[in-house]
């Protein structure tokens, strides 16, 4: 059965929501397994890198990875994962605009490697921003900001380009099984050649 | 047992205790938290930043908030602290930097106080009820319905790394600096994972749209108060209409389920 009814945003239909939630649940899910087993610095970029892109891949639409991130920030608050507060909605949503903004430029994002790993490493970047942000507010001079920024991004951004580097060969694989939809020009391509078939 | 009911598992963790702060409703908690996170982020001066931190660790334990829990809730921000405050040092010198970065380090920890406070004195249920006026039904259907799914994705997770586990798959926490165990996770956990999400992402869609959610721009649902306050007018009728004889009772308005109920009394 098709699901081509709209439920949010006139976007995604419900299934496509439902998805994109249970996306969310994932990265929510690995945050917890891994802060209780890792210590090292940005780690938990790794998975919410790789489930925000793998979110996009899967749902092919603008607003989607931001969709994730807040929902996944939603859920860290609720389950009281969130050790910086309410804050830490700023770590999964701008890492999320910016896969969807890149998304925007490059709609096959999700499917060459170098341009996944490229904006892995861009998105788990602003890691550093939200605390930034409030450094620049408590006063801190520009200088100091940025390198104590660059500091803690270092690590979210090793973490976030390997997390992002199995998502082409997934999108692949349940593209290959006909779980998710060829993007456009495959598509095409695909129906050509079953119909000369 | 009674340590772990009184103290706290994880940073942030709610706590259910009865306190001043847990007794104020959500919004005003957020109100507070907010006010007092800009009031840090604004002074400069050591006597107002003094007067800040007072009145955040006031805050704090007016909660019943113990300090083992301002330990667990605040340690993270250490490695911040140690940080800033050697830039700082690096950049304006011995004397010169140490009030600046003791300054900024402290208002960033402050900052955060308040919304810990909001977390660990918040139920889940109050936070949602405080959500319904703000944001839209439909993405609070869809975080209820991922917070459902959170435990059972847990189990589905623990389930199909057994069974890969007794096929041969690598997964052990030992082998974790190996190619092949992050293989083994991404083409045997997470793979089935998705599957198995998507089926269910499937089933749900359609059960919840057989239901008629998404159909209507609002949100409709039999609101028990209301039958509560229904029932009740109704009960005052039929005490009058008991004293009146002429009168009869109809119960034919009633809601279907409260009907059967006043039938099998």
């Amino acid at each position: 059965m098709k699901n081509n009814v709209q439920f949010l945003w006139n976007r995604f239909s419900m299934r496509e929501a439902l998805l994109l939630g249970f996306c969310a649940t994932f990265i929510v899910l690995t945050k917890a397994t891994l802060r209780m087993k890792l210590g090292i610095s940005g780690h938990s970029m790794f998975f919410l890198m790789f489930f925000l892109l793998l979110a996009r891949g899967i749902v092919p639409k603008t607003g989607a990875a931001t969709l994730v991130g807040l929902l996944a920030g939603s859920i860290s608050i609720a389950l009281g994962l969130a050790h910086k507060g309410p804050i830490i909605m700023l770590n999964f949503v701008l890492p999320a605009l910016i896969v969807d903004c890149a998304g925007i430029l490059l709609p096959n994002l999700t499917s060459r490697y170098l341009t996944c790993i490229l904006i892995g490493g861009i998105a788990a970047a602003s890691k550093g921003l939200s605390g930034a942000l409030i450094e620049l507010f408590a006063g801190a001079p520009m200088k100091i900001v940025l390198v104590k920024g660059l500091i803690e991004s270092l690590g979210g951004v090793l973490f976030g380009m390997l997390g992002s580097l199995p998502v082409p060969a997934i999108i692949r694989k349940l593209q290959t099984n006909r779980l998710i939809a060829y993007s456009d020009n495959r598509s095409q391509q695909r129906t050509g050649d079953e119909s000369q078939v | 047992m009674k340590r772990r009911l009184m103290g706290s598992d994880y940073a942030c963790q709610y706590r259910a205790v009865d306190s001043p702060i847990h007794r104020l409703p959500a919004g005003w908690k957020m109100f507070i938290s907010t006010a007092l996170s800009v009031w840090i982020l604004v002074v400069r001066e050591p006597q107002p930043l003094l007067l800040a931190t007072a009145s955040c660790l006031l805050y704090y334990f007016l909660a019943r908030l113990t300090l083992s829990d301002l330990w667990r809730d605040t340690r993270f921000f250490l490695i911040q602290f140690c940080i800033l405050l050697s830039l700082f040092l690096y950049r304006l010198g011995y004397p010169a930097g140490l009030w600046p970065g003791i300054r900024t380090s402290l208002q960033i920890i402050l900052f955060f106080i308040p919304g810990i406070v909001f977390l660990r004195t918040t139920q889940v249920s109050s936070m949602m009820k405080g959500l319904r006026k703000i944001v839209p039904y439909r993405i609070l259907f869809l975080l209820f319905t991922s917070l459902r799914f959170v435990p059972f994705f847990a189990r589905e997770m623990q389930e199909i790394s057994l069974a890969q586990k007794l096929r041969g798959a690598r997964l052990s926490p030992r082998e974790s600096f190996q190619p092949i165990f992050w293989r083994d996770v991404f083409s045997c956990i997470i793979l089935p994972l998705l599957v198995r999400a998507m089926k269910t992402a499937d089933e749900a869609a359609l059960s919840a749209q057989a239901r008629g959610m998404g159909s209507r721009a609002d949100r409709t649902y039999y609101d028990v108060r209301v039958l509560e306050a229904q029932l009740a007018t109704r009960e005052k009728t039929r005490t009058r209409t008991d004293t009146t004889p002429n009168k009869k009772l109809t119960c034919q308005k009633l809601p279907i389920k409260r009907r059967c109920e006043t039938n099998e009394k």
